[in-house]
């Protein structure tokens, strides 16, 4: 019995080393193929298209091999930042643009400027690609461009009788009622409580709307919240009176707002341009993307990007940087694969080929484009933008007295800046 | 009068059972649905079309079979040394006199109330030192130093008579000999408790094989899981047939060592 | 007691080997943890002294207030219920049913399920459209109930889960208290003419106390580790209304890297965990002896 025992550990001890011993080193330049490990964070629709890119980069050419590894959105950034704490990053990471802050500074990504040609460069599209540099240096490559925009339910809004989409907030909600009063649907559905996700959905619409006006959301030094004004106040009152009219639903989460409207059951629906690859794999719904209109004032819409950036190594294998340099070339040079999805492309190259205006819709907000805001340049933006989700979540679920709760969102925001 | 008297409990009892094993059955139902029956309006009950695609992309496009792998190598890896590891210190608590044992045994009590969080970066910062991120040792070693075995042993030992120990040092065995010729078998009951509690947790374990293994065909299937909800976008038949997978050899493990599971957590409350 | 007195070397010797794990992936990354509690650290960056500050913030930090009292709340709202589910289902599996043996492996069964298993499940039971719970309400002429996305409920279906989850380990707990207790008691009691009502107030309550005792203490101590069922059903939402305090620990330092202030959280936590449990032991255990 006890042998037998002993045995057993034995075996598992050897098993364990076995597992436990480290990762099959990539075999030398010059045989093989160049070994590249890449984390990304694409799930759903994304995550599907990402999948397939990799694999029609990888069968295209046969000097680079790169392996994928998605990480949940949620834990994504957690094990992203250990792992680059601990110098055991991968050989390419996808980080949002809005997040370099958080990283750039502590030099844990490589300046890029001497690995990218010119030539390349000068294909990207100015904007998303400028707010990538930082100090003079580029830290990242742009993927793509991810706003927010309007879904609409064709079927439900030819059923109201109206022809033409709504232009203004006053408009929208008329819209939104008509649907409601002609259909029994929801007019609206704009997802305001947590569920999968947090009410990301209004803070993009509240920073898109308070831009809309002219404001912003910090002060130009960063220093403290800066739409606790007119601006925050319109804002806040309309996505609350949505609710209260009773034209959007309340306490709806994430999931819910987007199966609802794969269903039919609401007009006009809000999200990021992902969501347009997913929505038109759905039989029988009849929708329109459009960019998000300029409910009150100027164009401007809440984006976020998606980068490309190569973590700094202990050693770093200038083979690999160039390997990854033109992994990353390959995949911004074919983003009308990743357009399928719904993002927007970055090189000028992809938006004026003929596969990226194949498709629907995306050529539409593609133009909207120079309209989006910039995230603010602070690495407390990170912790802001999910604080204001919850405050606004509150607010709107819970009918709060508009100004009150800007009052405290406000405070919380300026408090949250004075820790980083 | 009588007969009545003993049906309504039998039907109270059965309907509580049904009310225990429903989510387990919903799972298992709401797997061997398409995901177009499952996000619906029209709600059915059981599936129109009983279907094991969920199944087949769960298997087809993860690694889930080299999770299960992953978890069952860490699990028994865990319940090994963990035996090996608590038993000889509970017997020093329980029954050996050595100064400083009642305070050692304090801090080593104080180690069950730690919240694991706070454990995650300093562990994480020095098993990358130790260049052990991404193994499977890295998620095996802090289970190690979790003391709940010691608690439950500890109690058992002490409940051993010290005559049965002092009888044979009497016939001139030493310690090491007294401890497993004697507190050993007779402590086999706990033992058992100890190293299926060790088996459950690491099996159960998440946040730190999250952020400890890094590769994906390394994940433990707990996390593994988590992350596939992620990779379909929250496609509940999916989930289910995930969780389903997950969960069987849990189910097979419970099933066959049901009585000693059952009788070894009994044993902690004992002398509580 | 033994021949040569040998105590000392062989406690050494005997409790060396675990000591030596404790001291690596236990004590060690504990102190460091604390070190780090003084500093202003984002991990990648260089840590700047603070000294107190992360302690002072804490108590101005209403997101951190808010965080504990739901986690007292998560105590409050398990504790009992559980240990009352636990006894009651100890009951029934000592009994006379027939069913009891079932009843014991059908109430024991969730427990060995994972967290993320568990807790997905019960979120899709729960989900507000789809999920089977209000599809069954629906039926019945009832209205769709926000489970997991109104504030007045979540807190309870995630305890509704815990206790499916978990009330079968009290269960067992419990059914060994009872087990414990000598026939002849309750004999003589049926012979004074006791009914079971009674006879459960009068003897299985009193006599299985010290069972009670550990059930609550290691009840109290995993509900207020809680934080893998909130962080897959809710997120910590409604509105942040049911973020616990280790949800909080595991946000401000693995999602906005504040690694220092997350650590003064956890010592505040681990204190507040001791001082409970010192409490609960000295109060409880001492009136037991």
């Amino acid at each position: 019995m006890r042998r037998k025992l002993i045995a057993i550990i034995a075996m598992l001890a050897a098993g364990m080393m076995l597992f436990a011993s480290g990762p099959q080193e990539a075999p030398a330049a010059g045989d093989g193929p160049i070994e590249l490990k890449f984390w990304s964070l694409f799930t759903g629709g994304d995550g599907e298209f990402f999948d397939a890119m990799i694999e029609e980069f990888n069968s295209s050419q046969d000097e680079i091999h790169m392996t994928n590894d998605m990480v949940k959105f949620d834990d994504y950034y957690t094990k992203l930042t250990t792992a680059l704490a601990a110098g055991t990053a991968p050989d390419v990471i996808v980080l949002h643009q809005a997040r370099l802050i958080n990283y750039v500074p502590s030099g844990v990504l490589l300046p890029l400027d001497g690995y990218v040609s010119e030539e390349m460069l000068a294909d990207f599209q100015a904007a998303p690609l400028e707010a990538c540099r930082m100090d003079g240096s580029l830290y990242a490559i742009p993927f793509d461009v991810h706003p927010i925009v309007m879904y609409t339910n064709r079927a439900l809004l030819e059923a109201a009788g109206i022809t033409e989409l709504p232009k203004t907030a006053e408009e929208y909600s008329a819209a939104a009622k008509a649907v409601k009063e002609a259909t029994g649907q929801w007019g609206s559905l704009i997802d305001n409580t947590t569920g999968t996700y947090k009410a990301y959905t209004l803070t993009r619409l509240f920073v898109s709307l308070v831009n809309q006006q002219g404001g912003s959301m910090l002060t130009d030094d960063l220093s403290a919240a800066a739409f606790n004004n007119e601006y925050g106040y319109n804002a806040l009152v309309w996505l609350q009176a949505l609710v209260n009219d009773g034209v959007n639903p309340n306490e709806l989460d994430y999931d819910a707002a987007m199966n609802m409207f794969k269903l039919g059951e609401g007009a006009f629906y809000f999200n990021g341009v992902w969501a347009t690859g997913t929505l038109e794999q759905t039989e029988g719904l009849d929708f329109v993307a459009s960019p998000l209109p300029a409910f009150m004032g100027e164009s401007a819409a809440w984006t976020d990007s998606h980068t490309f950036a190569i973590p700094v190594q202990k050693n770093q294998d200038p083979v690999k940087v160039e390997a990854a340099i033109s992994f990353i070339d390959w995949m911004t040079g074919h983003a009308y694969l990743w357009a399928k999805a719904g993002n927007i492309p970055t090189r000028n190259s992809v938006l004026e080929g003929e596969e990226f205006h194949a498709l629907p819709y995306r050529a539409d907000y593609a133009a909207a484009v120079s309209s989006v805001v910039a995230n603010p340049p602070t690495a407390a933006w990170g912790e802001i933008y999910e604080t204001l989700s919850d405050l606004l979540e509150a607010a709107v679920t819970k009918d709060a007295d508009p100004q009150a709760a800007l009052d405290g969102m406000e405070s919380t925001v300026n408090e949250i800046i004075s820790r980083y | 009068m009588a007969a009545r008297k003993k049906i309504l409990p039998r039907i109270l009892e059965i309907l509580l059972i049904a009310v225990w094993v429903f989510p387990l059955a919903w799972m298992v139902i709401t797997s061997l649905k398409y995901e177009n029956e499952v996000v619906t309006r029209a709600f059915t009950f059981l599936p129109a079309n009983p279907t094991l695609y969920n199944y087949i992309e769960a298997f087809g496009s993860t690694y889930i079979l080299r999770w299960l792998l992953n978890s069952l190598i860490i699990s028994l890896v865990t319940m090994a040394a963990t035996f090996i590891l608590d038993a000889p210190i509970a017997y020093a608590f329980a029954k050996i006199r050595f100064p400083g044992r009642s305070i050692l045994f304090w801090l080593v009590m104080a180690g069950m109330m730690v919240p694991f969080q706070v454990l995650i970066v300093p562990l994480y910062l020095q098993f990358n030192s130790y260049g052990i991120i991404n193994t499977l040792t890295a998620a095996i070693l802090p289970r190690l130093a979790m003391p709940i075995g010691i608690f439950i042993l500890r109690q058992f030992y002490e409940g051993i008579p010290d005559a049965l120990e002092e009888a044979a040092f009497i016939d001139g065995a030493g310690r090491l000999r007294t401890f497993t010729r004697i507190i050993l078998p007779l402590g086999k009951s706990a033992a058992t408790t100890v190293i299926i509690l060790a088996f459950i947790n690491a099996w159960n374990d998440f946040l730190w094989p999250l952020i400890a293994i890094n590769d994906s065909v390394r994940y433990t299937i707990t996390v593994g899981i988590a992350n596939f909800q992620g990779t379909h976008g929250t496609e509940y038949a999916l989930i289910m047939a995930g969780a389903v997978i997950a969960s069987v050899p849990e189910l097979i493990f419970f099933l066959i060592f049901r009585r000693k599971i059952i009788d070894g957590i009994a044993m902690t409350g004992l002398k509580g | 007691m033994i021949p040569g007195n040998r105590d000392i070397r062989d406690g050494i010797l005997f409790s060396l080997p675990f000591m030596v794990v404790f001291a690596l992936f236990m004590v060690y990354p504990l102190v460091f943890g604390f070190y780090i509690s003084f500093f202003r650290w984002n991990i990648l960056g260089t840590p700047a002294f603070l000294g107190l500050q992360n302690y002072a913030d804490l108590f101005r930090d209403e997101k951190f207030w808010s965080s504990l009292w739901h986690t007292v709340q998560f105590v409050l709202m398990t504790t009992p219920v559980l240990l009352v589910m636990g006894f009651l289902m100890a009951l029934l599996v000592t009994g006379k049913s027939p069913l009891k043996g079932l009843m014991e492996t059908v109430f024991f069964v969730p427990y060995i399920f994972s967290m993320t298993v568990v807790a997905t499940l019960w979120a899709w039971i729960m989900q507000k459209d789809f999920g089977i719970l209000n599809h069954i309400i629906r039926m019945l002429g009832g209205e769709g109930v926000s489970w997991l996305t109104s504030e007045s409920n979540a807190m309870w279906s995630i305890s509704i889960a815990t206790y499916w989850w978990t009330a079968g380990f009290n269960m067992v707990l419990f059914t060994a208290g009872i087990k414990q207790i000598s026939k002849e008691v309750f004999e003589s009691a049926t012979v004074d003419g006791a009914n079971a009502l009674q006879k459960v107030l009068h003897i299985t309550i009193p006599l299985v106390k010290p069972t009670t005792i550990l059930c609550l203490i290691l009840q109290v101590i995993a509900s207020f580790n809680v934080f893998g069922q909130v962080y897959v059903m809710t997120g910590g939402g409604p509105a942040g209304s049911t973020r616990v305090l280790i949800q909080y620990i595991y946000e401000t330092g693995f999602s906005y890297f504040r690694m220092g202030y997350s650590a003064a959280m956890s010592y505040i936590l681990f204190a507040i965990i001791m001082a409970i449990s010192v409490i609960q032991y000295a109060v409880l255990g001492r009136r037991n002896d």
